[in-house]
């Protein structure tokens, strides 16, 4: 910590950070107001979260039970998984889908207590364990053996009588874990990874982490998925002006209309009908003839002529290449474009297996909250991970912290709503 | 209420039952006017020679307004297509059903352009971003929005 100038702590999100000043003093991190600016180390306000705290935490979990269990949800898990079904799963449950019962129950909560005693923080990762318990075993040390005897230490003594692994040590392992089996042989799913993706594990694989990507490859799907999320090439409907201003008939006795079909219903117009909405006969610029019922609806969701596509507004061009500014419906629904591919940018390169770069991955990933846990001195084990409950404003600011929230949901998925 | 679409359903299904369907394409089951059921082969020369698919369409309140969700059954006994516009879930990227669908277009019509998309077919192969598609699709087609690419299939 800086020694000029005293940090500021979030009651909320427990972040030590320097707040914005809008104008009083609100938490850069979270935007809540509950800061508090740290300056009598006799009245320190992290103790007060170790005291009582905000979060039901589940005791004292130390990093290496943690890293852990990590690993024993990350474990390959014989016939889990092994065979990707070719039916659809529904995004409407993106939660637990069933099959991924066994890996997907867990919640982990860890909680490090400050180096000095005090500034006690949790990490919550997952929901709650809605399909039966799991429990942390890591039964498999074969891979990343020096890890994993690390790991496994850890289990035997509990980590007590040993010193917490260092920050950046933590990142490395956290992201070997995490990038682990994208370099393994024969395609391991990745539980976490599927979790944290909604469960459907199509692109856990590849350097994405729901909509935030490791790779160049995975940005290219991001924006690939967007794009065909988009609204391009979607039919524009007229306007009410327009189609108040088309002619109507009301049919009448003798009127040449008597001979046609309108195109929509498929119904030939005629004169004695139950509804007298259907005597009116609006016809479209290129002379085609339909109800007034039939044809306004039809208009209003695309206009154009339903039997020789007449646009009676501009429409996009058939097949066009790509998305065109200003093209979209103007009611249509909303892209979920927008923030991602900026907030994906910044973490576009660097590899998840490589350790060398865990720490900055690391610190992109959680560092929105963490004001010096991977790169600080003398906090190294003070971990400022926290579980929020409220979503985050600019989400790329807050980091990989959102994506453990109990439902993820990642823009750029396929369940937006058609209309 | 005698909606549009159950009035315009009514009368495609008469019109099936009366004149039949194309040579090909037969109704296996029409209940209601929500979920009907299709079988469809493709006749004469072709990569689908000797194999027969299941069509399933369901309608909204507001079709033809809206289109139909038309999709290939895969079940024990039916797969499928394997084809460039057809995800092995069932799914048909083919822009009638989507952006370019007209209420003019009915189910037989829908029928024949799908058997004619599999007619045309040069090289069974599925869609190469199948699996991805395949991973996050939803249940129903429709809220899929595809990129329609320029047909060269």
């Amino acid at each position: 910590m800086s020694s000029r100038e005293p940090m500021w702590y979030c009651h909320e999100c427990h972040a030590e950070m320097r707040p914005i000043m809008a104008p009083g003093p609100i938490c850069a991190s979270c935007r809540g107001s509950f800061v508090e600016k740290m300056e009598n180390p006799e009245d320190d306000p992290r103790t007060f979260q170790q005291a009582g705290g905000f979060e039901d935490v589940a005791g004292n979990v130390d990093v290496e039970a943690f890293l852990g269990g990590l690993q024993g949800v990350l474990a390959p898990q014989p016939g889990n998984r092994t065979a990707r079904s070719p039916r659809p799963e529904s995004p409407r449950s993106p939660r637990f889908p069933e099959g991924n019962s066994s890996s997907s129950g867990f919640r982990f909560e860890f909680r490090t207590g400050g180096g000095s005693g005090n500034g006690g923080r949790s990490f919550v990762i997952g929901g709650p364990n809605t399909h039966g318990g799991r429990t942390n075993e890591w039964t498999n040390d074969r891979e990343d053996p020096t890890m994993s005897e690390f790991l496994r230490q850890g289990s035997l003594d509990a980590g007590h009588d040993r010193p917490n692994i260092t920050g950046p040590m933590m990142a490395q392992y956290l992201m070997a874990l995490l990038g682990g089996p994208t370099g393994r042989a024969g395609g391991t799913e990745n539980p976490l990874f599927d979790l944290l993706n909604g469960g459907d594990g199509g692109d856990a694989r590849g350097g994405r982490w729901g909509d935030y990507v490791f790779n160049q490859e995975a940005l290219d799907q991001v924006i690939s998925q967007l794009m065909e999320n988009s609204n391009a090439g979607r039919p524009v409907p007229a306007t009410d002006e327009v189609v108040e201003n088309l002619p109507r008939e009301v049919l009448e006795e003798g009127s040449p209309f008597l001979e046609k079909d309108c195109a929509v219903c498929k119904e030939q117009f005629k004169l004695e009908t139950e509804d007298p909405d259907e005597q009116v006969v609006v016809t479209l610029p290129c002379k085609h003839p339909f109800h007034e019922p039939c044809i306004l609806p039809w208009l209003k969701s695309s206009g154009t002529c339903p039997v020789c596509r007449y646009a009676l507004v501009p429409q996009p061009q058939a097949h066009g290449p790509g998305p065109t500014p200003g093209s979209g419906r103007p009611g249509g629904g909303q892209s979920p474009t927008g923030d991602s591919p900026s907030g994906s940018n910044n973490r576009s390169s660097g590899s998840p297996g490589a350790g060398g770069s865990g720490g900055g991955i690391f610190q992109s990933l959680f560092g929105g909250t963490a004001s010096g846990a991977a790169s600080g001195r003398d906090n190294l084990n003070r971990n400022t991970f926290t579980s929020r409950s409220q979503p985050p404003e600019p989400r790329s600011s807050q980091g990989g912290a959102d994506a453990t929230h109990n439902t993820p949901l990642f823009p750029g998925g396929w369940n937006d709503q058609v209309d | 209420m005698a909606s549009i679409s159950a009035r315009r359903l009514k009368k495609e299904l008469t019109e099936i039952n009366h004149e039949g369907t194309p040579t090909g394409i037969k109704l296996l089951s029409a209940d209601d006017f929500e979920t009907w059921f299709f079988s469809i082969e493709v006749l004469g020369n072709t990569l689908y020679q000797g194999e027969v698919f299941k069509l399933m369409f369901r309608f909204d309140g507001h079709y033809p307004i809206s289109s139909p969700a038309v999709q290939f059954v895969v079940d024990q006994t039916h797969q499928a297509p394997i084809h460039p516009h057809v995800y092995s879930n069932g799914h048909i990227c083919a822009s009638i059903l989507g952006n370019d669908w007209s209420p003019v277009l009915s189910v037989a019509s829908v029928c024949i352009t799908l058997q004619s998309m599999l007619a045309s077919c040069k090289s069974k192969e599925r869609p190469p971003d199948n699996d991805r598609y395949v991973a996050h699709a939803p249940d129903n087609p429709k809220k899929t929005r595809f990129h329609y690419d320029v047909d060269r299939v």
